[in-house]
């Protein structure tokens, strides 16, 4: 099964995903906060992202999301292409864009791309990793 | 610029009409589907993810002109984000 985890960032459970700038198609990598009380299965996003990364890398928007807790308000929501290589994972996932994040972290993975994997420290707690 | 910006309005005029039509009719094409708007026209109506977004990207390659809506959703409803920010 493929594997891939992540030291602990600031104390706090991390993943790492890959974007691809729609100019030039570099791809950038990402920091996210692995949430599992960001959204629910039902919720309608996976991700949450800087609201720019989400118009460099070509999103097309969706209706917009009301969301309450630590952001509240309406919110754009955002289809973009999401890569773990290692994971072979490349999918389209749907993306809150915001215009402020968590210091430390470059957006948040919530309940809902975490629940595409089997996750958690798998026995090292110095660690937050995925397995598909 | 102005055209975008009509487009646009056309697509999230096209969605809101198919979101109340989905939620009030289940019988509806469109209930419970994806569906991609383009140009102010449906391209697409699935229940894949990456399907619609394959495919609103073959109708048009400018995103601004594109839309989405999860037919039959409550978008009023809101969602929870309990991280701390």
């Amino acid at each position: 099964m493929p594997h891939i985890d992540w030291p602990l960032r600031n104390g706090r459970p991390s993943v790492q995903v890959v974007l691809t700038l729609a100019q030039g198609k570099q791809q950038i990598v990402r920091e996210l906060l692995a949430d599992t009380g960001a959204g629910s299965l039902l919720s309608g996003f996976e991700l949450i992202l800087d609201e720019d990364d989400c118009l460099l890398c070509g999103g097309n928007p969706l209706q917009p999301i009301t969301l309450g807790g630590a952001y509240t308000g309406v919110y754009p929501i955002y289809l973009l292409p999401v890569q773990i290589p290692t994971l072979g994972f490349s999918h389209d996932v749907r993306v809150v864009g915001v215009p402020s994040l968590l210091a430390g972290f470059d957006g948040i993975a919530g309940f809902g791309f975490l629940n595409r994997f089997q996750y958690g420290n798998f026995a090292n707690p110095g660690v937050f990793g995925l397995q598909s | 610029m102005s055209t975008a910006l009509s487009v646009q309005d056309l697509n999230r005029d096209l969605a809101r009409r198919i979101n109340a039509e989905a939620r009030s009719n289940p019988q509806s094409p469109y209930a419970n589907k994806f569906v991609g708007i383009a140009n102010g026209q449906v391209v697409v109506v699935t229940d894949d993810l990456d399907d619609l977004a394959r495919k609103l990207r073959q109708a048009e390659p400018d995103p601004t002109k594109t839309f989405g809506i999860e037919a039959s959703r409550d978008y009023g409803e809101v969602q929870q984000v309990w991280g701390p920010i």
